[in-house]
């Protein structure tokens, strides 16, 4: 691939950015047969994943409503876009109905570490108790879907561990019984029992329960504890950093039920699997790999030096995130830092003042479920994922934005984070 | 107007034409050195511009954890914990007094810097823990005999 001076990379479709929505733009142009750089300074926010991918919920289901009338991915992210048109769905207009195949694309992609989609989300357990619909997740996650738990759900923790408290998650997901799940029971495992144990981060459980024997062991002691009538164990997200050890699968047989991990919090394993998978899928695809901060970018066509490599391609795509990324930055005002494009607060009228540069707390308000412009900060793009410029026209016909740091959404609050970095990365990755 | 307000108004008085000047022509040195004289005890140093710069940078960690999985020492070492930036932070947000005991700890991460390239919010963890190292030279030796270097 590489071309020219030593060092330089010429190629046809840049990538900035190293997350889902870079990983998956990298992807598709490449299973299209195009020449691919990505160009990361570090891991992106999908690095602190929970494990699950959430696409859309049916955030206009009643308090009462069962879980399993509860709409499918698809047709909450239509009823989203149709009632936010600042959110990337509606942006999106027709090609959000490409939302199944960008689904199925990354599923696939990463078939090692992800569950194959249902039509239905799956509804998964954080460790505070609460569930989560999730259109994909990590094969260790499945069994604990609160719509296929025959049986009690047995909630576990390790006893003196501070991390987990299986009481929390279990008085949580009692209230999903009346929806249709599961009746869960709280239980503590004698593991990591040892002098300072309590206080092993999840990464340092997460190998410890790697080695031969490790997980039969821990399978053996959450046997002896279950209650009767157990369907299936949820246990803390640190079942293996290498999805290869197989952990779950070795500590499911030994204790004589599926056993899944609860969704993450930061620190997150879930969140370094993903990372991994998509580190060792972009390579084995082929995808040039420009480690290092950008230096110097004007625009596609030109080349762009990054890590002390010059990379030139017609178009580019920009996957740089948001806060945590680095897409879009705060410094007096809010800013995009590689080719200075003007980011937009959210709820912002675009022929009207723009408020990048008001102070944080003109950006925020108090009552924590309202909208916050701030946090839906980003680049706005027209229907081709182009980012607009000041006079609302793209900024350069062979420039795409995909992922977070194009604005409009919360993903945080409507848990579309991933769902959207799939869908422009995937559409993204189809412009050649 | 009361007596004691009256004789607390005249107190503050003294103090502002009489005390404090007296006071300053009294005292030596300058400010910096003043506050080394009265904090040194304590294992207090001043604040630099670089030290203001650095926990500006600092202060982008979201405290994510996942340069503690790439941190090579912390593998090795598994009862030497979270030498990399976990502990860094929180030492530096904490007094310095407590720095003295991370000694032979960030002397080990200096040297490493492989998480630099695994922070999401690009934190320098590497400028950090020279940062502190600086600090740590900058600190007075022990005052009391109780106080023990490790």
């Amino acid at each position: 691939m590489s071309a020219g001076a030593p060092g330089s990379v010429a190629a046809d479709l840049l990538v900035l950015g190293g997350g889902l929505a870079g990983a998956v733009a990298a992807l598709t142009a490449r299973e299209r047969g195009a020449r691919v750089a990505l160009v990361r300074r570090a891991p992106g926010a999908s690095a602190l994943s929970s494990g699950g991918l959430g696409v859309a919920w049916d955030a206009e289901a009643l308090p009462g409503e069962a879980l399993r009338s509860r709409r499918g991915w698809l047709e909450s992210a239509r009823r989203l876009a149709a009632r936010q048109p600042e959110h990337p769905y509606a942006v999106l207009g027709e090609a959000l109905e490409a939302l199944p195949a960008a689904v199925a694309f990354t599923a696939r992609e990463l078939g090692a570490l992800l569950a194959p989609p249902l039509e239905r989300n799956r509804f998964l357990a954080t460790a505070n108790g609460a569930a989560l619909g999730c259109a994909l997740c990590q094969r260790g996650m499945v069994a604990g879907d609160l719509l296929e738990v025959p049986g009690k759900l047995a909630v576990a923790d390790f006893r003196g561990h501070l991390g987990w408290d299986s009481r929390l998650v279990a008085g949580g997901l009692a209230a999903f019984a009346a929806l249709g799940g599961p009746e869960p029971v709280a239980l503590q495992l004698d593991l990591f029992t040892g002098p300072g144990q309590g206080l092993l981060r999840p990464h340092e459980l997460a190998r410890a329960l790697e080695p031969p024997g490790a997980a039969e062991e821990a399978g053996r002691r959450l046997r002896e504890a279950l209650p009767a009538g157990a369907g299936a164990a949820l246990l803390p997200p640190v079942l293996g950093l290498d999805p290869a050890a197989r952990v779950p699968e070795r500590l499911a047989s030994a204790a004589g039920l599926p056993v899944a991990e609860l969704l993450s919090d930061v620190p997150s394993v879930p969140g370094l699997r993903l990372q991994a998978a998509l580190d060792e899928r972009l390579r084995a695809a082929g995808v040039e790999l420009v480690e290092g901060a950008v230096e110097r970018a004007e625009g596609p066509g030109e080349p762009l030096l990054a890590g002390g490599r010059e990379v030139t391609a017609a178009t580019w795509v920009l996957a740089t995130g948001r806060f945590t990324g680095g897409g879009v930055v705060r410094r007096g005002a809010l800013r995009e830092p590689v080719l200075g494009l003007p980011v937009h607060a959210g709820g912002e009228d675009p022929a009207g003042p723009r408020l990048h540069s008001r102070p944080p707390a003109a950006l925020t308000q108090a009552r924590c479920f309202g909208p916050q412009p701030l946090l839906a900060a980003g680049l706005r793009v027209d229907r081709d994922l182009r980012p607009l410029g000041e006079d609302g026209r793209p900024v350069h016909p062979r420039l795409l934005a995909a992922g977070a740091v194009i604005g409009g959404h919360e993903p945080a609050q409507d848990g579309t984070g991933l769902g959207v970095a799939l869908l422009t990365g995937w559409l993204a990755g189809r412009v050649l | 107007m009361s007596s004691s307000r009256l004789s607390s108004l005249a107190y503050l008085a003294w103090r502002a034409v009489g005390a404090q000047p007296a006071k300053r022509i009294a005292q030596e040195g300058t400010g910096a050195e003043r506050f080394e004289k009265n904090y040194a005890a304590e294992g207090l140093v001043p604040t630099t511009d670089q030290d203001r710069k650095v926990a500006e940078a600092a202060s982008a960690c979201v405290a994510c954890g996942v340069c503690e999985a790439r941190c090579e020492l912390m593998a090795a070492t598994p009862h030497v914990r979270a030498l990399g930036l976990h502990t860094a932070f929180r030492l530096y947000s904490k007094s310095t007094t407590e720095l003295p005991w991370a000694r032979e700890a960030l002397r080990a991460c200096e040297s490493c810097k492989g998480c630099e390239s695994a922070c999401p919010t690009g934190v320098p963890i590497g400028r950090v823990i020279r940062q502190l190292l600086d600090r740590l030279e900058r600190l007075p030796a022990p005052a009391k005999a109780g106080r023990r270097e490790p």
